[in-house]
């Protein structure tokens, strides 16, 4: 049976009282942002939009090896471009933000290719691909445990 | 068109099955608030937004609501995987099980399947971006009620990284919605 009261994890403090207040964010400075990992593991890449529930503070990811390492910097760059898209979208004149998304950009396609040559493509058009037999189809798929 | 990247948005790997999480998560699935229900809400409502920026918003939270169908999926899929026929029936899913066996299927957690009449479009961009900030707020509020109903931190990490995510999408169609009320003020 499910237990509630794991002593590990300090679930009942916490804060949702920002969650109606209208911020607003167009001076948002691309210096004030989270860094990738930091945004990642909270879902948000903004801190004066950041709003906790139940976890007083997010849950780190811990790698099990090499690979999943990897794959967290990845997902944490790829994860950091997407956040900043959004907010670009509406502000598209904001130079440092898209200075700073290129940068993510840059960093998050480096180690896709190095994450694609040693474990097999994330896409299917990437130079990943260019190997016998077919790895396209290898497994794990995204939903498999590793 | 879209293309696939083959890895989730945020990783999963829920060591421990649970059925009773997957009969309340499936809703965030194919329910009323479900992520399903959000990617087709805003790309549909995309075509006929008023100018660049409300097109580009839709698409890219549309595409992004996509990739949590498929987070919600892997969530489900791994709490269900491996369960016996006699657990899914203990878990209230012998019905479920009855229909699908092992597959999985869009519906809420009452088991109604999903419908596009979830989904919402009104022919005016304001009411269409209401609409979805609605939408946002009735999922961050299923995302908290899902994370009252668990302690274990492989079901509550992705929980919470998605709640946050409903919270920047409605901050965003937010700005996007007073940004249009300031333009019809101007030229009233």
């Amino acid at each position: 049976m499910y237990n509630y009261q794991n002593k590990n994890l300090d679930y009942y403090n916490y804060s949702n009282d920002n969650f109606n207040q209208p911020i607003y964010t167009e001076d948002a400075n691309a210096n004030a942002l989270y860094d990738p990992y930091q945004g990642f593991i909270r879902g948000n890449m903004f801190p004066n939009l950041y709003n906790a529930y139940k976890l007083n503070q997010p849950l780190d990811i811990t790698p099990m090896n090499e690979k999943e390492q990897l794959l967290i910097f990845l997902d944490a760059l790829s994860f950091a471009t997407i956040d900043m898209n959004l907010y670009l979208d509406l502000y598209q004149n904001d130079k440092d933000m898209i200075a700073l998304f290129n940068q993510y950009r840059m960093e998050a396609n480096k180690l896709r290719t190095e994450y694609e040559s040693k474990y097999g493509p994330i896409l299917v058009d990437s130079d990943a691909s260019n190997v016998y037999p077919w790895a396209w189809d290898n497994r794990p798929w995204p939903w498999e445990n590793q | 068109m879209w293309i696939y990247k083959k890895k989730l948005e945020y990783p999963i790997n829920i060591k421990n099955k649970d059925l009773r999480m997957a009969k309340y998560l499936v809703t965030q699935y194919g329910g009323p608030a479900g992520e399903l229900s959000a990617a087709w809400q805003y790309l549909n409502q995309r075509y006929t937004m008023p100018d660049e920026k409300g097109k580009a918003l839709l698409t890219d939270i549309g595409t992004e609501e996509l990739a949590h169908v498929e987070m919600i999926s892997t969530m489900i899929y791994q709490l269900t995987n491996g369960a016996t026929v006699e657990e899914m029936e203990a878990a209230g899913l012998g019905s479920n099980y009855a229909q699908f066996g092992m597959d999985l299927f869009p519906s809420d957690s009452f088991g109604n399947p999903f419908t596009m009449a979830y989904i919402k479009t009104a022919g005016d961009p304001i009411a269409n971006i209401e609409s979805d900030m609605a939408a946002e707020q009735r999922a961050r509020a299923t995302y908290e009620h899902l994370m009252d109903m668990t302690n274990d931190p492989d079901i509550l990490g992705p929980l919470s990284f998605l709640r946050q995510r409903e919270i920047i999408h409605y901050q965003r169609f937010k700005e996007l919605r007073n940004y249009y009320l300031d333009i019809q003020k101007k030229n009233s």
